[in-house]
């Protein structure tokens, strides 16, 4: 796809996904293959079907297979595991921060005059900022050990590029604070993530790395040239902590030495005051950086001054003759060159532009302010010293730089996916006005919806497609106003029934967001799923909780069928949990209420034939006629039920059954000899005399019955 | 009352798999210094389910012991004191291991043993019982070889989620409709349970509810703890047949006064940790439960609830130290295990 046709995108691509990438197939059969189907699976995943020629001679072999293959779109830097546990642990700040917004919103609609970005907000998002650092890896300062190693100039914090990229975010969006010491929290940023650049070019920090290596081996360190550059060069970018504890490994030091290096030590140890008392513009330092802080300009600006003059003074002294050592006289004049901010030795220490970048802000222009000057300032820094490679991190600080809103939407999502630009929106519109606006703006290119509910759907999607985090895709729908609650239910739909917990769990959502006719919908497809599967019993019960009534009577008609066949079958108990689970409350059992009458027919019948009394049959009776009477019992049982109680019509002790009683079941039978008349009555299996027998004894048992009453 | 303002909030470790826990269960430990714990784990991504034993020597590590992969996903893990493991599959197969993971005993799913998914194990002494959705009711005795015997089939009709042993002899099971049964092996002859029960907790919108987990304290094996839908967790007192204690629940009964949850109630335990300041024979022991929406509490009768966990997903399963009661393992459903130590 050409660059022009991207400009019609709504979700940038990376230019990666150009390159074909290969994916190995193992399939295991035996060729010739001689068809090939291939279709989504889930998530990010294709399902690919191998069909083999079928032969004769290899009956034995397997004649096809389907194979998953995961399309792994990801960086590498973070694995799929790790991607998820970021993702649950952003849902709680997320939704908090929303609330939040809710909260806020509803505030200044009764007072015109707070605005939702006054006052506190951005206290709110500072605070929803640092939560979702804190799951991007751990701080620098927690990996020390308890006993330090003299040696061991460098930590090895393992940093990621997302961490880097949500720093610069929070830097610039969200916190307000840091606005007036910008160029300084660059300094720390680089300071933390330079080695993020090592793999495609040099870097001070690869050099860093390298002489640590070699340090160990080192015996007179200071005839090294290569200590002096890589002080040289860390100094440039600031990291002085790292510097002095490199020039107090000077062999001057030792004490065996110190009597006759006298001077060449006090010009080390001069030096190292100088950088440690070197002024900065911040607020504070963290333990074990150096520098004296100032936080008011004028103060700062007259400190500077002050250690300006004394870097000069010392610059001119006539000690510098009397070191005899040649590589501490000319290493210790270079760092000096490089605090008074000497252009050329600054360009040829640093590695990339970056890393120039900072080192103007340290040396040369520690006075810059405002996101226009360190534009300008960046891009002399490109033309002077490019990157070798181009890198996601430089693309989302120039286009913050740039203050263009669009491109760092653009790289956050090209570099880092749909769940950074999610989470990214949220501080970048508290940080601006402009950006608040682009995001909330409704575009009809995109459907009516906004950009931020744009990207949010993008990431609930991402979320529905994995089996473990579809649950909180919710979270994210329910805040798109626009097509979130119809993705929603999709998504509720789409979920497998065939697991009682999974089922429930995606109830669970339903209640909380009170989706009852979702709810009801999925209760049934799982009443039917389980039904069909021979569960009747869980079938029943869903059915039941959704209370669909129609299918509960169709499914009366069924049973009604199975229940009949088990008379004379000594499991008619199993029947007993399942009208236990019914209840008593006819409403909730639909047709199924016939069961419990049934049942007791069924069992009064029973004991008739075991030769138990006429109690029995009275009990029968009664069952009989609340069953005939129930509009619920299909007319197509009446036949069969009024079969099997012929013996009852024919009690011979006394008529069981009075005239009002009989009279009813004459007249269902007539009703049911209308109706076979239909052409669409199902006859009954039964002997064909049924009809008449049945007639016959009810006629019989009226006659008698009458007698009886006179 | 006893004195429930001030409590000393337990601490909570947590380690994070990067795999899905269906269930968590301990084990007597192997050295006095650790504590050792049975996960059943299911790795989504590559589509495999196993059993592994964690050593867990408290604050901060949780080391992989031995494991075992079984044919399908797990859907019920149950422990006995002498250290074995009863595991049944959602293909509805049964494995009774030890703790090293060494498969003792397996009964096949083509056996004829179950239908489809076993729901609930019951591992106790030698024997384990095991029911389904589909109806069925087996016992499987550890010293028996595979085989298994049928206590009750079922045929779908009526399903069971969990089941629990109260005596050698007697066991407790419990499933749709808020519904628990009593069975006596004694009596199997009969073909059914001895004595059901059917809750009618039916809040407003919802006809009914599950019963998702049984516990029975060996001392009192008359009281049946059940928990389910809707946040509730009951007893039923065999003396009193027809009636139900209500000690968590959103249902309509005036009993009814705390209710720290509305969604499911996955599992429940007694908790002899918490001390009852009332223990005569008819009140309930204090009871813990885990839920859908995130709360591990403990709950008793006529005391106000609290709370050991509210976190923003699911509690899957939890379970409580025999050893010391005071540490309770559970599962989240954000593929991490907590561990809670109570003062």
């Amino acid at each position: 796809m050409s660059g022009e046709n991207q400009g019609g995108a709504i979700v940038p691509y990376s230019e990666e996904a150009k390159k074909p990438v290969v994916y190995p197939l193992r399939h295991g059969l035996k060729p010739p293959i001689s068809r090939l189907g291939i279709s989504w699976s889930r998530g990010n995943s294709l399902r690919v079907t191998v069909f083999r020629q079928p032969s004769e001679d290899s009956e034995n072999e397997v004649g096809g297979k389907a194979v998953e293959v995961r399309l792994d779109g990801r960086d590498g830097e973070i694995s799929d595991a790790q991607w998820r546990r970021i993702a649950y642990g952003s849902v709680s700040p997320f939704a908090l921060l929303q609330s939040r917004k809710n909260s806020f919103a509803s505030l200044s609609k009764i007072s015109s005059t707070t605005s939702p970005f006054d006052a506190e907000w951005w206290e709110y998002v500072l605070e929803y900022s640092k939560d979702i650092s804190s799951l991007l890896g751990n701080q620098t300062s927690t990996t020390q050990s308890l006993i330090e190693d003299p040696k061991e100039v460098l930590k090895d914090p393992e940093p990621s590029n997302l961490k880097a990229a949500w720093e610069l975010m929070e830097s610039f969006y969200a916190d307000k604070l840091s606005q007036a010491w910008l160029p300084e929290r660059l300094v720390d940023w680089l300071a933390d993530y330079d080695s993020l650049f090592s793999s495609t070019q040099e870097t001070v920090h690869s050099k860093l790395v390298d002489f640590q290596k070699d340090l160990v081996s080192l015996q007179v360190i200071e005839d090294e040239p290569k200590y002096w550059e890589v002080m040289s060069s860390a100094l440039a970018v600031g990291w002085l902590d790292i510097v002095v504890k490199l020039l107090r490994l000077h062999g001057s030091y030792q004490l065996d030495q110190l009597g006759n290096r006298e001077t060449e030590n006090g010009l080390v140890e001069a030096v190292a005051v100088l950088i440690s008392k070197m002024p900065r513009m911040r607020p504070e330092l963290e333990a074990g950086k150096l520098g004296e802080c100032f936080k008011a300009k004028p103060d700062f600006m007259k400190a500077w001054e002050k250690w300006r003059a004394q870097i000069a003074k010392l610059e001119c002294s006539t000690f510098w003759i009397q070191c005899a050592h040649r590589q501490t006289q000319e290493g210790l004049r270079n760092m000096l060159q490089i605090m008074l901010g000497n252009t050329n030795n600054l360009c040829t220490l640093t590695c990339h532009w970056m890393e120039l970048y900072i080192a103007h802000f340290l040396y040369i222009r520690p006075f810059t302010v405002g996101l226009e000057s360190m534009y300008g300032l960046a891009q002399k820094c490109i033309q002077l010293k490019p990157m070798a490679a181009s890198h996601r991190l430089m693309g989302l600080l120039i286009g913050i730089l740039g203050e263009n809103i669009e491109v760092v939407l653009a790289e956050c999502s090209k570099g880092f996916g749909p769940w950074m630009v999610t989470h990214a929106i949220e501080v970048l519109t508290a940080g601006s006005h402009q950006a608040d606006t682009l995001l909330h703006e409704e575009r009809d290119n995109l459907g009516g919806i906004s950009m931020e509910e744009l990207h949010r759907l993008v990431y609930a999607q991402v979320l529905s497609s994995h089996p473990l985090t579809w649950q909180i895709a919710p979270i994210y729908l329910t805040s798109c106003i626009k097509q979130g609650m119809g993705l929603l239910e999709m998504l509720l739909y789409k979920q497998p029934v065939d697991h009682n917990q999974l089922l429930l769990k995606n109830l669970e959502i339903c209640r909380l967001y009170e989706l009852d006719s979702v709810s009801s919908n999925i209760m049934k497809i799982a009443g039917m799923y389980n039904w069909k599967h021979g569960k009747k019993g869980s079938g029943v019960y869903w059915l039941q909780q959704a209370r669909d009534e129609a299918r509960l009577n169709r499914i009366a008609q069924q049973m009604f069928d199975s229940v009949g066949r088990s008379i004379s079958d000594e499991n008619f108990r199993q029947w007993e949990g399942l009208i236990q689970l019914l209840g008593s409350e006819p409403k909730t059992a639909g047709g199924l209420e016939f069961l419990h009458n049934y049942r007791d027919f069924k069992k009064s019948l029973l004991q008739i034939r075991d030769g138990k009394t006429t109690d029995a049959a009275r009990q029968a009776v009664e069952s009989l006629i609340s069953l005939m009477k129930n509009p619920c019992t299909p007319q197509r049982f009446w036949l069969p039920l009024l079969h099997d109680s012929l013996k009852l019509l024919n009690w011979e002790e006394r008529p069981l059954l009075n005239v009002l009683q009989t009279n009813l079941l004459l007249n269902k039978l007539q009703e049911l000899s209308i109706a076979r008349l239909r052409p669409d009555f199902i006859e009954a299996d039964l002997p064909p005399h049924a009809l008449s027998s049945v007639r016959l004894a009810l006629a019989t048992n009226l006659g008698r019955t009458t007698l009886e009453e006179q | 009352m006893a004195i429930t303002g001030v409590r000393t909030p337990p601490q909570v470790h947590r380690f994070p798999q990067s795999k899905y826990i269906d269930a968590v269960r301990w084990l007597p430990p192997l050295s006095p210094l650790s504590k050792l714990a049975v996960l059943a784990i299911y790795d989504t991504d590559a589509d495999s389910p196993s059993l592994e034993t964690h050593s867990i020597s408290l604050p901060a590590s949780l080391t992989p012991h031995s494991q075992w992969t079984p044919p399908t996903r797990i859907s019920s893990l149950s422990t006995s004191h002498q250290s074995l493991v009863a595991a049944s599959t959602l293909s509805g197969s049964l494995h009774v291991l030890s703790s090293a993971m060494q498969v003792l005993l397996s009964v096949d799913e083509n056996s004829g043993f179950h239908v489809g998914p076993i729901s609930g194990v019951d591992l106790t002494g030698s024997e384990c019982v095991s029911v389904g959705e589909d109806g069925r009711v087996n016992l499987v005795s550890v010293i028996g070889g595979g085989e298994f015997k049928r206590v009750y089939d079922g045929n779908g009709l009526v399903g069971f989620n969990c089941v629990k042993w109260a005596s050698p002899t007697e066991f407790v099971t419990g499933g749709f409709g808020y519904g628990l049964q009593w069975w006596d092996l004694r009596r199997a002859g009969s073909g059914g349970p001895v004595l059901q029960f059917k809750g009618n907790f039916g809040s407003q919108g919802k006809a009914s509810g599950m019963i998702h987990s049984v516990d029975i304290h060996p001392s009192r094996k008359h009281t049946c703890l059940a928990g389910g839908s809707s946040g509730t967790v009951f007893a039923w007192d065999l003396r009193w047949q027809q009636q139900s204690i209500v000690l968590s629940g959103v249902g309509t009964g005036e009993a009814v006064t705390h209710s720290l949850s509305e969604s499911e109630v996955w599992e429940v335990q007694y908790d002899c940790h918490t001390k009852s300041s009332n223990i005569s024979s008819s009140r309930v022991l204090p009871a813990m439960f885990c839920s859908e929406d995130g709360i591990l509490a403990v709950v008793e009768q006529g005391e106000e609830p609290f709370e050991l966990l509210a976190e923003p997903c699911a509690i899957n399963s939890f379970d409580i130290d025999p050893q010391n009661p005071s540490d309770v393992i559970c599962s989240l459903e954000w593929e991490s295990i907590a561990i809670v130590s109570r003062p």
